[in-house]
């Protein structure tokens, strides 16, 4: 025992030293009292059970155990002249320790009183507080959100570390205030914060609030979730909430938007478009009608939802089956196609429809598993084609009836004068009369030919087709024609077809050639060379598009003069019946398009080629016959 | 009597209304085209012009607008069979707007032209 711890218990009375016991076994704590050396100087019965051995065998002594190691923490914590508190644990059990000096009259610090408290339960609690912490950041933090906490009576704010990644900023470089926050803000929506912020104060119900931030430039869209806090007399005292950045999903909610909207215009666009649209799926049992616009719906007066699962063969007439079997074969075998059809309205009626179509296809060379139709109503089409093609006929028989009436007119106006003069002078002037009687049978003879021609061209698919050795029919048509030709044309002939056929009929080779070789003739002024080429061409794919034929193998037939030519103004013409540039009574203007309409009537075509002062070479291609 | 300008492309046609005409003493000079015939107009008097419409080289419109338009009032009698790629009935007034007096249509009798001829010659 030290001389001043001596000294100093000498000089306390008995009351002092009762009223010490008291107090200190009043404490709530476990308390001992030891001198500077460890030694046990006094304790309170609370201090038993961590004394751990018999207190009469320890009080005097120096202590070792639990005491000991609270009294050298004290020491180490500080300097032994102000007292100190910690938390110790011992085993299971926590205590909070509290170590005070006690100073002696004179000098330092002669006594210190350890007093623990058992917090066990509390360090329990406080750990559970802290776990839950824990686990609420984790979750914050997977779920990106950040926590705020706002005191509403001084408004000063705790932010999660979270909340300091959301608006970029470091935790040491932003002072958190009401100005500094709203420079953040958006400048947009600064009021929409302000009043998010003033509700809360005003303890309205909390809704979220969605708002945008500049955040390094760049701007970014939060959400504040908050609710009110309320201490334990129910008096709110705090707001608490999350904060989210939810820029992804706000851009997501804007392309999801534009995507609705751009569907919106594309089912209006489809609604307003004059062409009935459907959509049919294939990828089940049988095709299935997927989407039809409102002028499908007009047209045959079925919705998608009368059409899905009956398939588009409730489109199909019952008496009209190999069209729709072609529509069926196309959905098959994933091609495009053009169909005319009668197609079947819901109320039975039907009408004559163009259905086009098209697969739409994910991936190239796959099955097309959906498909895009067209339908049109085309009666009037229809009728407005045959109205034209029927105007058109009336037309042409005005311009063949006008040719022929002025042909023919002009050959019976000599017929009639001349007979009637003729008569008048019978016995006078029987030579005259036998003059008469010569131009009245030429006339006569003209006509009948006019009238043969015309024939012709009125009945052009009236003459049988088949296959003739084609030289033979040239050679036989040149010789014919050859005693007519005037003295100073000369025919050259250039058969080099062998036995090839074509598809003609004789009587109309013979027409063609006598045609074009009289025309050829016709064009020269009585002199000069015909020049009839017969050979076989092999018509590649852009030959016989420029002439639209098929390509494969033709016969050619070439008949070139040497005479005036035509312009382009008479070659434009020259097909018409009645053009011509000839002298009354040297041509009808028949010619040409009689042999025009031959040609084309047997598949082939008839080209001129010609220059004014060079000639013209009038060129027919005859189909062959397929063993030629 | 009258002296007439025919103006016909076909030898047939124009024999014939040469005949009819000098068959009641009327002499004739004919011309097988337009331009023939404003030619031997030019050289020669008429009392009178009968002319086809539709022939090569001049026709007889392109005729009428040329004595019109030199302010000849000569009497024209249009003969005329129709024209291809036109009615039959559109050269009358075609004619008649280009200042033929009459137009007598193909095939005719021989009276016929006689009196319109008679009826022109008397206005």
């Amino acid at each position: 025992m030290t001389t001043a711890f001596a000294a100093a218990v000498h000089n306390i009375s008995d009351f002092d030293r009762l009223t010490a016991r008291a107090l200190l076994e009043a404490m709530a704590s476990a308390a001992v009292v030891l001198d500077g050396a460890g030694t046990l100087v006094a304790h309170n019965a609370r201090a038993e059970d961590l004394l751990q051995t018999h207190v009469l065998a320890v009080v005097g002594k120096v202590i070792e155990g639990p005491f000991r190691m609270m009294a050298d923490r004290a020491r180490r914590m500080g300097d032994g002249t102000t007292s100190v508190t910690f938390d110790q644990a011992l085993g299971n059990t926590w205590y909070h320790v509290s170590v005070y000096p006690i100073w002696a009259q004179t000098g330092g610090p002669m006594l210190q009183i350890i007093a623990a408290t058992d917090i066990t339960q509390q360090k329990h609690a406080e750990f559970e507080i802290r776990e839950s912490e824990a686990r609420l950041e984790e979750a914050t933090r997977i779920a990106q959100l950040g926590t705020y906490k706002l005191h509403w009576d001084t408004e000063a704010i705790q932010w999660s570390p979270h909340m300091f990644v959301i608006h970029g900023l470091s935790p040491g470089s932003f002072i958190h205030t009401r100005e500094t926050y709203n420079a953040l803000v958006h400048p947009e929506d600064r009021e929409l914060f302000d009043q998010y912020r003033r509700d809360q104060f005003e303890g309205k119900a909390l809704r979220g609030a969605e708002y945008r931030i500049v955040r390094k430039g760049a701007v970014r869209w939060l959400r504040l979730d908050g609710r009110v806090l309320f201490d334990a007399e129910g008096e709110p005292y705090a707001s608490f909430g999350t904060c989210q950045d939810i820029t992804e999903a706000k851009q997501r909610e804007q392309e999801l938007k534009s995507l609705l909207r751009r569907n919106a215009i594309l089912y209006e666009a489809l609604d307003a478009s004059p062409i009935g649209v459907a959509v049919v799926t294939t990828d089940g049992p049988r095709p299935e009608v997927f989407y039809v616009n409102a002028e499908f719906e007009r047209l045959t007066g079925f919705k998608t939802s009368t059409l899905a699962k009956n398939t588009i063969e409730a489109l199909q007439p019952k008496e009209e089956a190999g069209e729709w079997q072609k529509v069926a074969q196309a959905l098959n075998t994933s091609s495009a196609g053009a169909f005319e059809l009668l197609c079947a309205r819901l109320n039975g009626t039907s009408f004559l429809a163009q259905l086009e179509i098209a697969p739409v296809r994910d991936h190239p060379g796959r099955d097309a598993m959906v498909f895009v139709l067209n339908l049109r109503d085309i009666t009037i089409d229809r009728q407005r084609a045959e109205a034209l093609l029927q105007s058109q006929k009336m037309e042409a028989l005005g311009q063949l009836s006008g040719g022929v009436a002025h042909e023919i007119n002009n050959l019976l106006q000599p017929m009639l004068a001349l007979s009637e003069l003729g008569i008048d002078i019978a016995d006078s002037d029987p030579e005259k009369v036998r003059k008469y009687f010569e131009v009245i049978a030429s006339s006569g003879r003209k006509a009948r030919d006019i009238v043969r021609q015309v024939l012709t061209f009125a009945r052009r698919d009236a003459p049988q087709l088949a296959p003739y050795a084609i030289s033979f029919l040239v050679a036989d048509a040149l010789r014919l024609l050859q005693s007519g030709l005037p003295p100073g044309i000369s025919l050259e002939q250039d058969i080099a077809v062998g036995d090839a056929e074509a598809v003609v009929n004789p009587t109309q080779v013979s027409q063609v050639v006598l045609n074009l070789v009289k025309n050829a003739a016709d064009a020269m002024d009585g002199e000069g060379a015909v020049r009839v080429a017969l050979t076989v061409v092999d018509l590649d794919v852009a030959a016989a598009a420029a002439l639209t034929l098929t390509p494969g193998r033709w016969i050619r037939l070439r008949v070139a003069d040497e005479g005036c030519g035509m312009d382009a103004y008479t070659l434009s013409r020259v097909f018409e019946p009645f053009f011509t540039t000839k002298l009354a009574g040297r041509g009808t203007g028949l010619g040409l398009s009689v042999v025009y309409s031959i040609v084309t009537g047997w598949g082939g075509t008839l080209k001129l080629e010609s220059e004014v002062d060079h000639g013209t070479t009038a060129v027919v291609y005859i189909p062959t016959a397929p063993s030629s | 009597m009258a002296h007439i300008l025919l103006v016909e492309d076909s030898p047939e046609v124009s024999l014939s209304v040469r005949e009819i005409l000098a068959s009641v003493g009327h002499t004739v000079e004919e011309a097988a085209s337009g331009t023939e015939g404003l030619k031997r107009l030019r050289a020669s008097k008429f009392d009178l012009i009968v002319s086809d419409i539709w022939m090569p080289e001049m026709d007889g419109i392109a005729l009428l607008k040329e004595i019109r338009g030199a302010g000849d009032d000569i009497p024209v009698v249009v003969i005329s069979g129709g024209a291809p790629n036109a009615p039959l009935t559109y050269t009358a007034p075609l004619a008649a707007t280009f200042g033929a007096n009459v137009v007598v249509y193909k095939p005719f009798e021989k009276a016929e032209l006689l009196k319109a001829i008679e009826t022109v010659l008397a206005d």
